[in-house]
């Protein structure tokens, strides 16, 4: 059975209308903030916690430039509550580089200039590691199709393939 | 507006029961967009994310039972081989991040005509087991869908699971979408073919203000298809189903497409999918 | 150290673009940040007849409701002017929320301000909005009816007809020729950012975070309509999350933020939503191009009639210009190019990446493959053979490369050996076909003087400023590698700073003229620093350097040396120190030559694709692209080969994707969602080359730099469309060339 394991009221689960405290996992660190039943992920993140590196590009789950991880799997923060992600671990973009050291798909998005106004960029990095975590990158069709959830209006696709074609071959060497 | 978050199904019931305008929230990818810009406003959310026995797969009897919490990325994942059509429907359901949290619960929830897990349900012959605190009922999913966006659920009962034959036929989905992922489908057809009752089951998407059952083609297939002899499908009899999966669209003209091309896009799915299904090495015709 | 100038350098602004830590213009943390939202007119033609805010006062969270009972006047009527001209740059010369007149769907009614998106948002939704409507008028198909020969284009900028020597008579007289009609849904930018602005009042001053392509563009109309001082309104714009034209112009809620801003007095954050970008910011015009040429047996053009037909604004004289292109790009003593115009009820219509001669010039390229066939000619010889050394004044090309890049890119693209019958090739239900275009892009001096800032400091390090800010062309960076060379230092000691109005200025990145405009200014401020140094060190004593003449010293790495004896020298930071200079700056201007430079202006290229059409299906796959260009000095091939990759994608999206249109019972745009407008994602995207063909040009600058942001579209929708003729022997007519187009669309060639 799901363990409640916030501060907020656990018994009925019944919240709202107005604001209540609510407790997010995010990067490993916990963060308690009072915020509305309707309000998403993503608004919480930008708005609340002033992560801002984690992007709002339509709000419909169309482009992707939310993406984040939810237990290790990349979903839409625009389309999850943040009520229901109590419990759960969410990791953003923030949480990447890792003591100001930046994680291989970061570095090979610079290199390979896999961006322009690098907007979309946070949410197709978030997407890369997750696809190879996956491991649905053999191919670039495979690539292409796993990828096909992050918009990039400036259409840097093709060097955001050579990005992650170069980081999976750096693990599979590796 | 209220958030309910019951720890298990029995809550769950209880509290649809005492509040049936709530919304029920499983991946939110349907739900949220209309949250998000205050174009629906529910008294109450009825978020099931706790409830796990929705996230459950199991047999039950002749049937595969599967939970309407379970996303589509478990479907693709863990039961391509014994829901193959809906699995290959399932990777065409927007992104992968859309497939880590949205379910074919949610998909049959908003019921829209366009939704990709519906003419894999239809093909497969799926029931759709509503539960609410009066009981459970298992409704055949060709009769489920009653219009656009609705359907024969009552505002009391939540969406329980689905199930499929336990055992499969060969079966097969195809969709015209204009770009090459994420997209709406234009059209979309499954087909599911039986040797061992000899039966043809297919479903049509976005070609009708529901999903739809071409059922003249299914009788028409059934009869027709070399089933003793495995030998390959007539020319004529592949042309005639897909003449007859077009004419039992019901498509509009809309800004995805006319109801001409439906129709004869469908006809054309039609004729690949069987070609692929019937010789399909990994079904079981 | 040798130049960075042409070296494939990483973006400067990377990191923080990879970590999320680059802060866009709705990111801006200010204490007690109200949120505010537009709400859009329901009806396209109409009256406000009442709003009753009572349900939405009562929400709570609110702050402020405007409408046209309380929303201040403007101080002056906008007037349409293109950004790139550095005057007030207003999107279209209406300002809303003056009265109760709806002009088009989506018009700004009200603007609700609250402590919170969500309370904005619900307090919108309850909003209590009714309409007398009227019969909206906002297609071709409404509008056609009510056509007029438009005088001028861009507020009286650009005339609107181009006639020499007699086309009637030439066309009577051809022996070969096409006439072609074609028909362009409407397309909308979709930056993956929408448009947004910050703004806070500090007294009489504002200070505006606005996602601009221009920060003095938005500095300069939201003074104009607030009627306060330049020095009053300072606009801030470190990161722009693309604008591909939705952000060259001024929109109405850049001037509404700060309005709200003042009304609740406290900062205000005013973003577009998604369905707003639709309705908004502008949009590219559905129109009608028609296409007639005349030609001898032998290939020559003798006539071109090239008109254009479109819906615009009630209150503007918008097209884009869609014959800038065919008037040129292949020489020609008889020509005529016009603009007919409907005014309807939509919004300003707004310039779109590659603005006019995307789609102008997909139906003078693809009118050229049709007249190829008629001749049996290679399509690429014909090319050849009609482009003149000239422009259409007879003025000499600033510089060419055309011919160039049609035969580099044949041989790129595996040109030679085709078989130009068409529906041949088969590869299971797919049909193959290939296709070439031209393209040409013009380079624009309308803009005023531009001025940068070139300042050391006395331990060596540097800053450069300019105010036009980055939006991902790359500014950041090759404004860096050119002040670097100009100045004579390395990269890492020189920052730029620029997305600042209080900085010296540079005008829109608009109309690929971007890297052109700042880096002749910057290399002129950076060159004018270091002769000023170099000029303190032969004139200071104690200079090891002293007594040399200017034209014998050297910089490089910071280091002045003598050009005859290496050995002897000093470092810029050795000269300040020593004279107890803190620090040295220069400002560098640069005049552009005018519009009436006598030279032939236009950026050229050659585009290939290569299709697959699914026969039963209509679907078409573009399976390889190749793209090469002459853009002049190119002054960092990894940024502009993803310039024009970019653009030749966004090509394939016209090609293939994109169209909206307005219900014509509504007047309402019939998609307003990235679910519904579809813009390529990664599983479209072909195997695709870019090349440069190098040309050397000394009337664009000092630097000879053309622009890259938008030649890459040019050109790269008539390749798709000739290659899906190759494939299939159907003409296409129509974009975007969905599934459907190419089942029914066209007719034999």
């Amino acid at each position: 059975m799901a363990i409640n394991q916030s501060t907020a009221p656990a018994e009925t689960g019944l919240r709202g209308p107005r604001g209540e405290p609510v407790t997010l996992d995010v990067n490993g660190a916990t963060y308690a903030i009072e915020l509305e039943p309707r309000v998403s992920l993503l608004d919480a993140l930008r708005d609340h916690l002033d992560m801002t590196g984690t992007k709002k590009g339509c709000d419909q789950g169309t482009c992707g430039a939310c993406t984040v991880w939810m237990d290790g799997r990349r979903v839409l923060s625009c389309l999850t509550l943040a009520y229901s992600c109590e419990g759960h671990q969410i990791a953003t973009i923030e949480g990447i580089a890792q003591d100001g050291e930046l994680h291989p798909m970061q570095q090979a998005f610079i290199d390979h200039d896999a961006f322009q106004c690098g907007y979309c960029t946070p949410g197709q990095i978030m997407s890369a590691i997750a696809l190879l975590r996956e491991g649905n990158a053999t191919t670039d069709a495979d690539i292409a199709e796993h990828m096909s959830g992050n918009i990039c209006r400036c259409q840097a696709y093709p060097n955001i393939h050579a990005a992650i074609r170069e980081v999976r071959d750096a693990d599979d060497g590796g | 507006m209220e958030f309910l978050q019951p720890a298990d199904w029995a809550e769950a019931l209880a509290v649809k029961a005492a509040h049936p305008d709530a919304l029920p929230i499983a991946g939110g990818t349907d739900v949220m967009v209309d949250l998000n810009f205050d174009r629906a406003r529910p008294g109450a959310l009825l978020d099931l994310t706790r409830v796990t026995d929705l996230t459950d797969w199991g047999t039950d009897g002749d049937w595969l039972r599967v939970g309407a919490g379970v996303t589509y990325r478990r479907l693709i994942d863990e039961l391509a081989g014994r829901v193959p059509g809906l699995a290959l429907a399932s990777r065409t359901v927007g992104s992968p991040q859309i497939r880590n949290r949205g379910t074919v619960g949610g998909n049959l929830g908003s019921a829209s005509p366009a939704g990709d897990a519906h003419p894999a349900l239809l093909a497969a012959g799926a029931l759709v087991e509503l539960a609410s605190v009066r009981g459970t009922r298992r409704v055949p999913v060709t009769e489920y869908f009653t219009g656009p966006k609705r359907s024969v659920r009552t505002p009391d009962e939540l969406i329980a699971a689905f199930l499929v034959p336990a055992r499969p036929g060969a079966e097969q989905f195809a969709k015209v979408g204009t770009r090459n992922a994420m997209v709406i489908a234009v059209c979309s057809f499954a087909l599911s073919l039986d040797a061992a009752t000899r039966t043809v089951g297919t479903g049509i998407g976005s070609a009708g203000p529901t999903p739809l059952r071409a059922t003249e083609a299914e009788a028409f297939l059934a009869a027709e298809l070399p089933w003793e002899t495995r030998g390959a499908v007539p020319e004529s009899v592949a042309a005639r189903f897909g003449e007859l999966v077009g004419s039992a669209a019901r498509p509009i003209d809309d800004v995805r497409g006319s109801a001409d091309y439906r129709r004869h896009a469908l006809a054309v799915l039609a004729r690949r999918a069987l070609a692929w299904a019937w010789t399909d090495p990994g079904g079981a015709v | 150290m040798s130049p960075v100038v042409g070296k494939p350098v990483n973006r400067v602004d990377g990191p923080d673009k990879v970590t999320g830590t680059g802060r866009y213009c709705g990111e801006i943390v200010l204490p007690g940040l109200a949120y505010g939202l537009i709400v859009g007119a329901a009806v396209a033609n109409g009256r406000v007849v009442s709003i009753d805010e009572t349900a939405a006062r009562a929400a709570g969270g609110v702050f402020g409701i405007m409408t046209h009972r309380n929303t201040p006047k403007v101080a002056n009527q906008p007037r349409l002017i293109p950004s790139l001209a550095g005057q007030p740059a207003p999107g279209e010369s209406f300002f809303p929320m003056q009265d109760d007149v709806v002009h088009y769907w989506g018009q700004p009614v009200a603007l609700v301000v609250a402590d919170s998106e969500e309370a904005a948002a619900h307090a919108a939704a309850l909003l209590d909005i009714t309409y007398e409507p009227g019969v909206p008028v906002a297609t071709i198909a409404d509008g056609r009816a009510s056509a007029t020969q438009a005088k001028t284009l861009f507020g009286g900028l650009m005339p609107a007809t181009d006639e020499r020597g007699d086309v009637e008579g030439a066309l009577a007289a051809a022996e070969v020729t096409v006439d072609a009609t074609y028909h362009f849904a409407a397309n909308h930018h979709n930056p993956l950012e929408t448009s947004v602005t910050t703004a806070q009042w500090d007294g009489d001053r504002v200070t505006l975070w606005d996602s601009t392509m221009g920060v003095r563009a938005s500095q300069l109309t939201v003074a104009s309509l607030l009627g306060i001082p330049l020095s009053d309104v300072r606009v801030i714009t470190h990161f722009v999350g693309g604008g591909f034209g939705s952000k060259a112009m001024v929109w109405p809620h850049v001037t509404l933020a700060a309005m709200a801003a003042r009304h609740v007095g406290r900062p205000v954050r005013l973003a577009l939503t998604r369905p707003q970008s639709f309705t908004s910011n502008g949009h590219r015009e559905e129109q009608e191009q028609r296409i007639t040429l005349g030609a001898g047996r032998d290939g020559r053009l003798t006539a071109i009639r090239h008109r254009k037909l479109s819906v615009t604004s009630p209150f503007d004289d918008w097209a884009e210009p869609a014959t800038g292109v065919s008037t040129q790009i292949y020489g020609c003593d008889n020509y005529l190019g016009d603009h007919q115009l409907i005014h309807g009820n939509t919004m300003t219509p707004t310039f779109t990446r590659a603005p006019g001669e995307s789609l102008g010039s997909f139906t003078l390229e693809t009118a050229m493959d049709r007249l190829a066939y008629e001749l049996g000619m290679d399509p690429i010889e014909l090319r050849i053979m009609n482009h003149p050394p000239v422009d259409n004044h007879g003025n000499p090309w600033s510089s060419d490369g055309m011919a160039d890049c049609l035969r580099r890119g044949a041989d790129l693209f595996g040109w030679a050996g085709r078989d130009p019958t068409p529906g041949t090739r088969q590869e299971g239900n797919d049909l193959i076909g290939t296709g070439v275009a031209g393209a040409g892009y013009p380079v624009a001096f309308m803009m005023p003087v531009q001025h940068a800032r070139a300042r050391i400091f006395h331990d060596g390090s540097v800053v450069i400023q300019t105010s036009a800010q980055e939006f991902g062309i790359g500014v950041t960076t090759s404004m860096s590698q050119v002040g670097a060379d100009g100045l004579g230092v390395d990269m890492d000691v020189l920052r730029f700073e620029a997305g600042d109005t209080d900085l010296p200025n540079t005008t829109s990145a608009v109309g690929s003229m971007g890297a052109t405009m700042q880096s002749s200014a910057v290399h002129n401020a950076a060159t004018t620093l270091r002769n000023d140094l170099i000029a303190h060190a032969v004139n200071d004593g104690k200079s090891p350097l002293h007594g040399l003449s200017p034209s014998s010293v050297k910089v490089a790495d910071g280091r002045m040396t003598s050009t005859l004896d290496p050995s002897i020298g000093e470092s810029y930071a050795d000269l300040l120190q020593r004279n107890r200079l803190l620090d040295m700056e220069a400002l560098g201007s640069w005049t552009p030559p005018g519009m009436d430079t006598p030279h032939g202006l236009l950026t050229f290229g050659a585009q290939f694709a290569e299709v697959a059409v699914d026969k039963d299906l209509g679907l078409v796959r573009v399976r390889r692209m190749t793209g090469v260009f002459a853009p002049g000095r190119v002054l960092n091939p990894k940024l502009a080969r993803s310039q024009l990759l970019g653009g030749m994608l966004w090509g394939l999206g016209q090609a293939l994707l994109e169209g909206n249109q307005i219900d014509r019972q509504s007047g309402r745009w019939a998609l307003n969602n990235l679910g519904e407008y579809l813009v390529p994602v990664h599983a479209d995207i072909p195997d695709i080359q870019v090349d440069f063909v190098e040309v050397e040009d000394d009337v664009v600058g000092p630097l000879g730099v053309k622009g890259v942001g938008e030649v890459g579209q040019v050109g790269a929708a008539a390749a798709i469309a000739n290659a899906v003729f190759h494939a299939t022997g159907r003409r296409m007519n129509e974009l975007p060339m969905t599934a459907e187009v190419v089942m029914n669309g066209g007719g034999p060639g």
